[in-house]
């Protein structure tokens, strides 16, 4: 085992302590009547306001994959992993769209996932259980990448870096544990109360890191010009150079739509949706859109400590020294930039952010098991009670099949995890975002839209290779179609829709049953005062 | 049980608001408009600031169309919601 520094390792220990407190304490926080509620334990009781919602969305979407993810793609290839910025731009006017009438239409029908919703609106138990193994399925490698995000921050403290592979795995699975036990006691107060200590962890490190560690560097010319001339180095496994500073024509493509796939596929996120669905009133919604970029200035201002950390000769030597793994860039760099205890700090706000959005997505996955796989199809009489208690139960679930993820991917980049994710998500845009405005899609022309990308997506996601490796897998999430190197995620969502149309025609003229709509057009636009309490979804609260 | 409030926009307003979202998707989308490193901004390319001030605009243009759709509801007699964000509230 290295040195661990003591002063940051006490940091981080008494910091996950205090979350860990908090994440147990949250149960009492807006106490419920009874939390084993469905709507208590996986939304918060539906009453979360502009202010805790920013928190919540906030601790949602920006993870290990703002931290750890972006800066090593930016450290490594430069430019390409900027996308994420227009990424974080394009998604609030999108959502802005569309989300207040999920919000409503959720609302008044008491529907928990979107799936609920699917399932409602196109009279269809089919394609709402296709929603939720996708869902499911997406999240488990975004949660993966949670936890490589705080494997990356241990491994340079030091922490479990013996040789047997038990104990070096080990203050990875106690987080977990810990993770797993406050989100089965709390539910989703957990996750809302503990985002609170992660943003004012990260703001202060981000604040710091990005004013402090330049001027120690010499200044950002400087450091724009030694990343510039890392980057057009030869990359000996490919031939070809690392990256550049400044998108080249040929990756104009591949940039445009790994934004605008990761945009359109953020909020079909099943713990996205939760944060939504959280929300008191259909206000909130919008309101939070316009005051959500200021975590896009994080994101933006983390990514560029990529080029901090390709500028800082100390961090290329650690990066070498660890196998070229360049996720360790951040943690390398506050390691010798920082005062241990500041760095501490710095780790702590890394493993803190990755720990409160995994909390929120195995609280979502859970949700979509119990309501519309096991609910629908093995116990459709559950009461709201056992619905609750299976949904702890695989809430645990979820997170080891994370683990699977996390370990049988390649961590080269791990943003790969949240693009393949993204890959599979994404095609539940047409049934939700397009069943919010329109029954004109035929439910079964969904199924089989949905079926289509799903097929094509893996296999074209499997049949890229990790860098450098032949006969590889799952190495990244661009391929080359029509002559464009494009995400994969884009080129699914088109092969989808076009599916889904030529379906919906045939299946119409053919006059096959379309389903029952329970939805009325108010229902979109609802805004109802009070979280329908324990109302069923045939006695709609909002209808007056 | 509170009435759900059914807006009515003029055309006028949606085309505003639409125009004012599309901007975004437009402004960051459209790649080789910004795939270049002059003029900087102090010491940062231009592919960097172009991208990094799109993120005050699009706070900006986000709260505008709030504004908009919010705007007919005002006169109506609807209960702007309060700040209801103290812990320890119930609902």
């Amino acid at each position: 085992m290295s040195h661990v520094n003591a002063v940051s390792f006490t940091i981080l220990i008494v910091l996950f302590l205090v979350v860990t407190l908090t994440g147990f304490v949250a149960g009492r926080w807006r106490r419920a009547d009874d939390l084993l509620q469905m709507t208590e334990w996986g939304l918060g009781g539906r009453g979360f306001g502009t202010f805790v919602s920013w928190f919540l969305l906030g601790g949602d979407l920006y993870t290990a994959y703002t931290f750890i993810a972006v800066p090593a793609l930016i450290y490594a290839t430069g430019a390409t992993g900027f996308y994420a910025v227009p990424y974080t731009v394009i998604v609030f006017p999108i959502v802005f769209v569309f989300a207040p009438r999920l919000w409503s239409v959720c609302r008044a029908h008491d529907y928990i996932t979107p799936a609920d919703f699917v399932r409602g609106r196109y009279g269809s138990r089919g394609l709402a259980l296709a929603v939720a193994v996708t869902g499911i399925l997406a999240t488990m490698p975004y949660i993966a990448l949670q936890l490589v995000g705080i494997q990356a921050v241990l491994t340079v403290m030091g922490v479990g870096s013996g040789s047997n592979a038990f104990v070096r795995d080990l203050p990875l699975l106690i987080a977990f544990i810990v993770l797993a036990a406050y989100t089965y006691v709390s539910g989703l107060r957990a996750p809302a109360l503990t985002a609170f200590i992660k943003d004012l962890l990260v703001y202060v490190m981000v604040i710091v890191a990005i004013i402090y560690i330049p001027t120690r560097l010499g200044g950002w010319s400087h450091i724009f010009s030694v990343s510039a001339d890392h980057l057009k180095a030869v990359n000996p496994k490919t031939g070809k150079p690392f990256g550049s500073l400044v998108t080249t024509p040929a990756g104009e493509w591949a940039y445009a739509t790994l934004a605008l796939g990761s945009a359109l596929a953020l909020f079909m996120y099943p713990h996205a949706i939760t944060g939504v669905l959280a929300t008191k009133r259909r206000d909130v919604i919008r309101r939070n859109m316009a005051i959500l970029p200021a975590y896009s200035l994080v994101l933006a201002l983390v990514a560029l400590l990529g080029y901090v950390a390709l500028a800082d000769p100390a961090v290329r030597a650690g990066v070498k020294a660890h196998g070229s793994n360049t996720q360790l860039s951040v943690p390398l760099l506050f390691e010798h930039m920082f005062p241990s205890w500041f760095a501490g700090i710095g780790y702590s706000a890394i493993v803190i952010g990755a720990l409160v959005p995994a909390a929120i997505m195995s609280i979502a996955a859970a949700n979509l098991f119990t309501r519309n796989i096991y609910r629908d199809y093995f116990k459709p009489d559950a009461s709201p009670r056992h619905e609750t208690r299976v949904a702890q139960a695989v809430s645990l679930v979820v997170k080891i099949g994370a683990l699977a993820f996390a370990l049988a991917l390649s961590k080269t980049f791990s943003i790969n995890l949240q693009l393949l994710g993204g890959i599979w998500i994404l095609q539940t845009f047409p049934a939700i975002v397009a069943g919010l405005y329109t029954r004109w899609f035929h439910r079964w022309a969904l199924v089989a839209g949905w079926a289509a990308a799903m097929v094509y997506g893996t296999i074209q996601a499997y049949r890229v290779p990790v860098s450098g490796q032949a006969n590889s897998h799952f190495g990244g999430s661009t391929a080359p179609v029509f002559g464009h190197t494009l995400y994969i995620a884009v080129a699914a969502l088109v092969i989808n829709l076009v599916v889904s149309v030529v379906l919906t025609l045939v299946l119409r003229a053919l006059r096959v049953a379309t389903g029952v709509d329970e939805t009325r057009p108010d229902d979109y636009l609802a805004d109802p005062e009070q979280a329908p309490d324990g109302v069923t979804a045939t006695a709609p609260a909002a209808r007056s | 049980m509170s009435q759900p409030v059914p807006r009515r926009h003029s055309p006028i307003t949606w085309a505003a608001i639409t125009i004012l979202l599309l901007a975004a998707l437009v402004g960051t989308l459209w790649v080789p408009f910004y795939a270049r490193s002059t003029p900087k901004l102090g010491d940062f390319p231009f592919f960097y600031w172009y991208q990094l001030i799109w993120v005050p605009i699009v706070a900006v243009l986000s709260w505008l169309a709030y504004l908009l759709i919010n705007s007919g509801r005002a006169h109506r007699g609807h209960r702007r919601p309060s700040r209801d964000d103290q812990p320890g509230q119930t609902s």
